[in-house]
C-alpha cells in the first residue's frame, strides 16, 4: 500500500473539485478501495472521503412514486428498507445476499455499482492484464471458470455488482455530478462493454461522483424476484444471478417483463430476447423455459465456463416464475 | 475389574469451563501477533513471482536507502547449511536443513511462486512493504511442471538435480521418495475375486485454513542468546530449527509459545521464525515482529497439503469378503521432498483385514509450495480413494455399506498394513454405532426436482505418542498447578489439568494449567499427531502420581508410620495401619512446610502404547440439478475416542475435523494457472465453509479403551477429517448415479457430470 | 509521508484520542496504537471476520475501515463486551458450551452475535447462521457456536 492522505471535502462541489485533481480516489464504504490499495492495484495520492459531506445517505420516496437511494446508503440499509422490500423486492433481496453482514454494514450502493471486477488476473498485483492497461486478457487462454459467457471480448470479466441487475431490471437511473455539472443516466447506459474501453466498466468521468440512484415507480401489477446460484452461501460472489420483473394480471397474462442477468457478462446483461418472448404470453413453466432458452442463445462460453449457461437458464426460468407468483423448486 | 470404562471418575468425563477460556472471550489472551516490545521493528518477506527461475542477482541498495529500513537479509545470511538431517518429533521426523533454509529464503533458484527471496526489517509494516518493492531481483525463468503425472514422466523439467531413484542412480528425476507395503499374493487374490472395482481419483492441494496468520517476534541478544515469541504447535521444533538455521547452539534459543490461532499441522515447522531472528541480528538486536499476510500463507509460504492421483483396484468375493487390493498413490510433495504419501500408503487400507495387497506410493516434486502437515496428513487422500471403491464393491455385492465394512473390518490382532498386529481398536464399534445411529435408522426422503443421496465412509489414523514433560506443583491452599510444554490448540490445558485433578482428588478448577517456554519445561514434542491428551496427559498423570507418592510420605510422617502403610484412594491418603481419618490434598497442603518443604511432581515420558483411532462419517445431501449445488442436509460423525476426558472438546475435534473434510469435499482447492501462479490466494476465492453452508454436526463418541494408557485415552484430534470426502462423494454418487472420482465436487465440476449423465 | 492525523472517537464507552497515519486501518489503530489486541487479524481483506467490531452498534470488519474514519463514531470491541468482571451472556455461554477451540475467531463471533441479539433477542437457528455468516471458524464446525448463541438468547430473554 502506498502513502496517501485522506481529505474530507466541505461539500459535494468541493469533493468534485478535489476528485478532478490528479490521482485522487473517492472513498465511500472503502470495501473495494482498501482491497485495491492493499493489493497495490491502485495507488492514489489522496482519498477524498465522501462520507464527510453529510449527504447522499438517505432512502426517500419521491412525488412520482419512485424511490431515491443516496449513493452512501449501506447495503444493509437497502436490505432492511420496508419500501424497497415491499415494492422493489429484487433490489432488497440482492442487497441481502451480497457479501457478509459486516461488509453489508460498510459497503455502499455507489460502491457496489462502481466496484472493480473480481477477476483473478485483474486482482493479482503481478499480472498486467488488459484491464490494467496491459496488452491481453488472460481469461480466454487461461483459467476462466468464473468469466463472461455473454458480451465478452476483448476483456472477459463479469460485472461484480449484485445490485446492478436488480436496479437495471427496475429501469433505475443514476445521478452523476462532475466538473461539467450534473447529469442523469439510465443505469443500463451507465455500464459499458469492454469493446468500447476494456480498462473501465462504466462511463463515469474523472472528477464525477455518482450521488444517487433513482428507481421509478413500478408498473401496477409488477412483481420482482432475484435469485443467485453460488458455491457458498456467504463470502462469495454468485456464479450467476438473475433479476426478473413480471407485470401480469390475475390470469397470468404477461403485459411486460424485464430479465437481467448478473455474473455472466462484463455488464449487467439485460435480455431483450427473453422479455420479448414473455410479453403477451401466459406465464407458465413452458413460457419461462422459452424465455430462458432465448436469453442464453447468444451465449459464447470460454473453455471452462460453459456450466454457467444451463445454470443461467434455470435461474431465468425460476426467477420469472417466482416474480409471476408461481413458486418452483 | 476396574477398567477405564467401569471406573467411576469424578472429574474425567465432566465438562468444566476451560481454564484459559476467560481470557479468550474478553480479548485478553495473547496470541503471537499481540506481543510488542519497545523499539520493535516489523519484518516482511519478498516472494518470488516465478514458479521456477534462477536468481541471477539481488540488489537491496535502494531498499536500504529508504528511511526507516534497518536490515535486508537473504539466504546467504543464514549459517551455511548441509543436507545432514536434523531430527525432531521424537526422532520420527527428519528435517533437511538445506531444504528448510532454501524454502524459507531461496538459495540460487526459486522453485515455486511465493517462495521467499529476501526479507526486510523497518520501523513500520508499511515501510517494510514499500521496501520490498525497492529490492531488485533478476530472474532467469526456467520451465515448470505442475501436474504430478507430468512430473513423473521422462523428460519433465527437473526441480532438484541432485535427486535420484535408488534403482536408477544416473537419471535425474522428480520422484523424491518411493514406498511399498505388501502382503500375500496379489495375483492370486484378484483371481479369487468375483467382483473387481478399479478407479483413478484426483484431489487438489488444499490449505489448512487456520484463521491466525503465522507470526514471529524475534529478539537476538548481544550475548549470543535469542528469543522467539510465536504462535507455534511445536516450540521445541522452532527451537532446533531456528538454532540450526542461525548456527546457534540449540540451548541458546528460547521459544516462548504464544496462544495459537489454529494450525492443523502447518505450524509444526518454521516459516518465519528464523527470519525474524536473522533480521533482529542484522538490525542490532532490535526486536522484529513478522506477521504473514493471508496471500503469503495461501501462496504456500506455509505449505498446503498434497494434491494427489490415486489408483485403487480392489476385489471381493460375491459374499462380500475383500480378497485383494492394489493401490498406487502419487502425492505432490511441492518444491521440496516430503509429502505424506507414506502415511497415505499405510493408512488407506488399514480399516480392513485383507490377505493380499500391494501399495505403492510416490513422493513427487512439482513447482508448487512445499507441503506441510494437515490433520491426519496423507490419510484423507488415500481414504477418499479406498472408501469410494469399498462403497462400490459393497453396492456390487448387494450389501449394506456398513455391513460390508464390518465384515472386512480390522480388529484386535489383525496385522496392520505395516505388519505389527493391532492392539484393541474400535473399527467395528464405530461401524456398529453408525449403523445404530438415529440418522442411519431414518431413511432419506426424496423430494421432487432434487437429487438426494446418502453416503458413508470410515477412516483410520495412527496417532502419535512421543515425548512430553510435566510438572505439578502443590500450593499451600490445597490447589495445584500443572506446567507442560504442550501448546493448547483446542482445550488441552483443560484435559491435562483434569487428569491431574482426578488423581489428586481436586476439582478441575483447582488445577491451574500453564504452557511453559522452552527454558522452563523439559523437552516436549509438538502439539500434533493427536498426541497431547494422550502423551502429555500421560506425563501429567505420572507427575500427579509423583505428587501422590510424596504426599503419602508426608502423611506417613504425620501418622508416624511407614510410607508403605499409606494408600492413596479416591484422592485421599489412607492409613492401612490405624483408624486415623484420611488426609486429602487440602489437608496435607498446609502441612508441607513442616513435613519437609514444598512438593513438586515431575514426569518425562516417551509415550508408547499409542492407540490408533477410527472414525466414520454419514452424510445426507441434496443436489439442485439445475445449479449443481450440493447442500449438506445432515451429518453424523462417529469416532472411537478411547476415553473422553472433556467430552465437549472431544466432540469439538470431531465436528471441526468433519467440517474441514466437508470443505475439502465440496469447495476447497488450489487453482493454479499455467505459469504456476495460485489464482485463489485469499479467503474469498479459496472457499471454506461458513456456518450458513452447514447443518449441525452430530457427534457420537464410542469409547473403546486404549490398553496402552492408564486411563484408556486415545488421540482424538485428527481422524475425523479422514472419512468426509469419501462419504460426500459416495452420497453424490448415490444421488446422481455416477461415481465421483475428483475433488472438490463444486458446481463447475459437478455440472459436467450431471450434463454427461442427464443431458 | 502523509502526516499523521488526530482522531477523536469513543471506544468502549470512553472518549479516546489517537494519532494515526491515514493508511493505517481501524484494526491497526486499535491493535498497534491503542493496544486493544482483542480484535484479531485474520486476513486484512474483510474475508474472515476475526477483526469484527461494532461501529455505531453495527458489526463491521475493522480491517476494511481506516483509522481516520473512526472519527466521531462509537466503537465497541470485545474488550468492551463484559460489564467489568460480569461477562455478557454470550461470553458465558461460549465458555460453558465449549464454543471455542483455538479462540482466534471468538472475539469476532462474539461481536457479530451481540449485534444480532441486541436487535433480535429470539433468533431462529437460520437467523443466527445468517448473522454469523461473516465470521469464519476453522476449528469448531460452527455447531457449538450456534448453540451458544441460542443459549445466550435464552438467558437474555429470561431477564
Amino acid at each position: 500500500m502506498n502513502r496517501f492522505e485522506v481529505v474530507t471535502p466541505r461539500d459535494l462541489p468541493n469533493a468534485v473539485k478535489l476528485l478532478s485533481g490528479r490521482n485522487h480516489a473517492a472513498l465511500a464504504g472503502g470495501v473495494d478501495l482498501l482491497d485495491l490499495l492493499k493489493q497495490n492495484i491502485v495507488a492514489p495520492q489522496s482519498l477524498v472521503n465522501l462520507k464527510g459531506v453529510g449527504a447522499m445517505d438517505a432512502i426517500e420516496t419521491d412525488e412520482s412514486g419512485g424511490v431515491r437511494i443516496g449513493a452512501l446508503v449501506k447495503l444493509s440499509e437497502v436490505a432492511a428498507n420496508p419500501t424497497l422490500r415491499e415494492r422493489y423486492g429484487a433490489v432488497a433481496e440482492a442487497a441481502a445476499q451480497a457479501a457478509t453482514p459486516q461488509v453489508r454494514n460498510l459497503a455502499t450502493v455507489g460502491g457496489n455499482l462502481l466496484q472493480r471486477p473480481r477477476c483473478w488476473y485483474f486482482r493479482h498485483p503481478d499480472v498486467n492484464c488488459l484491464k490494467k492497461g496491459g496488452d491481453r486478457c488472460y481469461a480466454p487462454g487461461g483459467l476462466n471458470r468464473y468469466h463472461a459467457i455473454l458480451g465478452g471480448g476483448p476483456s472477459f470479466i463479469v460485472h461484480p455488482s449484485n445490485l446492478a441487475p436488480a436496479l437495471v431490471a427496475f429501469a433505475a437511473s443514476v445521478k452523476l455530478i462532475g466538473p461539467g455539472g450534473e447529469r442523469t443516466l439510465e443505469l443500463e447506459r451507465f455500464f459499458t462493454l469492454p469493446r468500447i474501453d476494456p480498462t473501465r466498466e462504466n462511463v463515469l468521468d474523472t472528477g464525477e461522483v455518482l450521488i444517487e440512484v433513482m428507481i421509478p415507480a413500478p408498473a401496477p401489477g409488477a412483481a420482482s424476484a432475484y435469485l443467485e446460484a453460488r458455491e457458498k452461501q456467504s463470502f462469495d460472489w454468485p456464479l450467476v444471478s438473475v433479476a426478473a420483473i413480471v407485470v401480469s394480471d390475475d390470469t397470468h397474462l404477461i403485459r411486460d417483463a424485464r430479465v437481467v442477468m448478473g455474473a455472466v457478462a462484463p455488464i449487467p446483461w439485460r435480455s431483450h430476447e427473453a422479455e420479448t418472448a414473455l410479453r403477451g404470453a401466459r406465464l407458465d413453466s413452458s413460457a419461462a423455459a422459452r424465455a430462458a432458452e432465448v436469453a442464453l442463445k447468444p451465449a459464447a462460453p470460454l473453455s471452462d465456463n460453459g456450466y454457467k449457461v444451463p445454470i443461467a437458464k434455470a435461474l431465468v426460468r425460476r426467477a420469472v416464475l417466482r416474480a409471476g407468483g408461481i413458486e418452483t423448486a | 475389574m476396574d477398567t477405564p470404562q467401569t471406573h467411576q471418575f469424578k472429574v474425567i468425563g465432566t465438562r468444566p469451563v476451560r481454564h484459559d477460556g476467560l481470557d479468550k472471550v474478553i480479548g485478553r489472551a495473547k496470541y503471537g501477533a499481540d506481543y510488542s516490545f519497545p523499539g520493535m521493528l516489523y519484518g516482511k518477506v519478498l516472494r518470488s513471482p516465478y514458479a521456477h527461475a534462477r536468481i541471477k542477482s539481488i540488489n537491496a541498495e535502494k531498499a536500504l536507502r529508504l528511511p526507516g529500513v534497518k536490515a535486508v537479509v537473504t539466504h546467504d545470511d543464514f549459517a551455511p547449511q548441509t543436507t545432514a538431517p536434523v531430527y525432531r518429533m521424537g526422532g520420527e521426523a527428519a528435517v533437511n536443513p538445506l531444504y528448510l533454509a532454501s524454502n524459507i529464503l531461496a538459495k540460487d533458484k526459486v522453485l515455486y511462486a511465493g517462495q521467499g527471496v529476501a526479507a526486510v526489517a523497518a520501523t513500520s509494516p508499511h515501510i517494510a512493504e514499500e521496501a520490498l518493492g525497492l529490492i531488485e531481483v533478476e530472474y532467469e525463468p526456467l520451465p515448470i511442471v505442475l501436474d504430478v503425472l507430468d512430473a513423473m514422466k521422462p523428460g519433465a523439467p527437473i526441480i532438484n538435480t541432485t535427486i535420484r531413484r535408488k534403482e536408477r542412480p544416473d537419471e535425474e528425476t522428480n520422484i523424491a521418495g518411493e514406498f511399498q507395503f505388501k502382503r500375500g499374493d496379489i495375483e492370486a487374490g484378484f483371481k479369487s475375486a468375483d467382483i473387481i472395482v478399479e478407479r483413478e481419483f484426483r484431489t487438489e492441494m488444499v490449505h489448512q485454513g487456520y484463521i491466525e496468520p503465522p507470526n514471529a517476534l524475534g529478539i537476538f541478544s548481544g550475548d549470543g542468546h535469542a528469543t522467539v515469541y510465536t504462535s507455534t504447535q511445536g516450540p521445541f521444533d522452532v527451537r532446533i530449527m531456528s538454532a540450526t538455521l542461525l548456527g546457534l547452539p540449540e540451548g541458546s534459543v528460547k521459544v516462548v509459545p504464544a496462544e495459537i490461532g489454529g494450525g492443523f499441522g502447518a505450524k509444526l515447522t518454521v516459516h518465519i521464525e528464523p527470519v525474524a531472528l536473522l533480521l533482529s541480528k542484522h538490525a542490532g538486536g532490535r526486536p522484529v515482529k513478522m506477521v504473514m499476510t493471508r496471500t503469503e500463507m495461501m501462496r504456500g509460504a506455509t505449505g498446503p497439503t498434497s494434491g494427489s492421483v490415486l489408483r485403487v483396484r480392489m476385489g471381493a468375493t460375491r459374499d462380500g469378503k475383500i480378497v485383494a487390493a492394489k493401490c498406487w498413490f502419487a502425492y505432490e510433495a511441492g518444491a521440496f521432498p516430503g509429502s505424506p504419501v507414506w502415511l497415505g500408503c499405510f493408512t488407506g487400507l488399514s480399516p480392513y483385514n485383507i490377505d493380499n495387497f500391494l501399495v505403492d506410493g510416490y513422493d513427487v516434486l512439482v513447482n508448487k509450495p512445499k507441503t506441510s502437515s494437515y490433520r491426519a496428513p496423507g490419510a484423507t487422500n488415500a481414504a477418499f480413494a479406498v472408501e469410494c471403491v469399498v462403497d462400490e464393491l459393497a453396492q456390487r455385492c448387494g450389501m449394506d455399506p456398513l455391513d460390508f465394512r464390518i465384515k472386512n473390518a480390522s480388529r484386535e490382532g489383525t496385522p496392520s498394513v505395516m505388519g505389527p498386529k493391532f492392539p484393541r481398536i474400535g473399527c467395528v464399534e464405530v461401524c456398529e454405532a453408525l449403523k445404530r445411529s438415529a440418522h442411519y435408522q431414518t431413511p432419506l426422503a426424496q423430494v421432487p426436482g432434487k437429487y438426494r443421496g446418502r453416503g458413508v465412509a470410515i477412516g483410520f489414523w495412527i496417532n502419535g505418542g512421543m515425548q512430553s514433560s510435566a510438572i505439578v506443583n502443590v500450593h499451600a491452599d490445597g490447589t495445584a498447578s500443572l506446567v507442560t510444554g504442550s501448546v493448547d490448540i483446542g482445550g488441552s490445558r483443560a484435559s491435562t489439568a483434569m487428569v491431574v485433578a482426578e488423581v489428586l482428588g481436586l476439582r478441575a478448577e483447582d488445577v491451574r494449567p500453564a504452557v511453559a517456554d522452552t527454558d522452563s519445561i523439559g523437552y516436549t514434542d509438538g502439539t500434533g499427531g493427536s498426541r497431547v491428551a494422550f502423551a502429555t496427559g500421560l506425563a501429567a498423570y505420572q507427575a500427579a502420581n509423583d505428587v501422590v507418592r510424596q504426599l503419602k510420605e508426608r502423611a506417613a510422617k504425620i501418622w508416624e508410620i511407614s510410607p508403605e502403610d499409606v494408600d492413596w484412594i479416591d484422592g485421599k491418603a489412607v492409613s492401612k495401619r490405624n483408624g486415623v481419618a484420611p488426609l486429602t490434598l487440602k489437608d496435607l497442603a498446609p502441612r508441607l512446610t513442616r513435613t519437609g518443604g514444598p512438593v513438586t511432581g515431575r514426569a518425562n515420558v516417551y509415550a508408547t502404547g499409542v492407540g490408533p483411532s477410527f472414525a466414520g462419517c454419514l452424510v445426507d445431501l441434496e443436489i439442485d440439478p439445475d445449479t449443481a449445488k450440493v447442500q449438506v442436509l445432515r451429518c453424523t460423525v462417529v469416532q472411537d475416542v478411547g476415553k473422553a476426558i472433556h467430552p465437549s472438546y472431544v466432540e469439538g475435534q470431531m465436528q471441526g475435523g468433519t467440517v474441514q473434510g466437508l470443505g475439502w469435499a465440496l469447495n476447497e482447492e488450489y487453482v493454479y494457472d499455467e505459469k504456476g501462479n495460485l489464482r485463489n490466494a485469499s479467503f474469498l476465492d479459496y472457499r471454506m465453509p461458513t456456518c450458513l453452508d452447514l447443518p449441525m454436526i452430530d457427534p457420537v463418541m464410542v469409547e473403546v479403551a486404549n490398553p496402552g494408557h492408564p486411563l484408556g485415552v486415545r488421540g482424538v484430534g485428527e481422524v475425523s477429517i479422514v472419512p468426509p470426502p469419501a462419504a460426500v462423494a459416495n452420497a453424490v454418487s448415490a444421488a446422481v448415479g455416477t461415481r465421483i472420482t475428483d475433488l472438490p465436487i463444486s458446481p463447475p465440476r459437478l455440472y459436467r457430470i450431471l450434463a454427461a449423465r442427464h443431458g | 509521508m502523509a502526516k499523521k492525523q488526530l482522531v477523536e472517537t469513543t471506544i468502549n464507552g470512553e472518549p479516546v484520542e489517537f494519532l494515526c497515519e491515514p493508511r493505517q486501518s481501524l484494526l491497526e489503530s486499535l491493535r498497534d496504537i491503542l493496544g486493544l489486541t482483542g480484535s484479531k487479524e485474520g486476513c486484512l481483506t474483510g474475508d474472515c471476520g476475526a477483526c469484527t467490531v461494532l461501529v455505531d452498534d453495527r458489526p463491521v470488519c475493522s480491517c476494511l475501515m481506516l483509522g481516520v474514519e473512526a472519527r466521531g463514531k462509537k466503537i465497541t470491541t470485545v474488550e468492551g463486551l463484559a460489564e467489568g468482571t460480569k461477562l455478557h451472556p454470550l461470553q458465558q455461554k461460549f465458555l460453558e458450551d465449549a464454543s471455542l477451540q483455538c479462540g482466534i475467531c471468538t472475539p469476532g463471533f462474539l461481536m457479530s452475535a451481540k449485534s444480532l441479539l441486541d436487535r433480535n433477542p429470539n433468533p431462529t437457528e437460520a437467523e443466527i447462521r445468517y448473522a454469523l455468516a461473516g465470521n469464519l471458524c476453522r476449528c469448531t464446525g460452527y455447531d457449538k457456536i450456534v448453540r451458544a448463541v441460542m443459549d445466550a438468547a435464552k438467558v437474555i430473554q429470561a431477564r
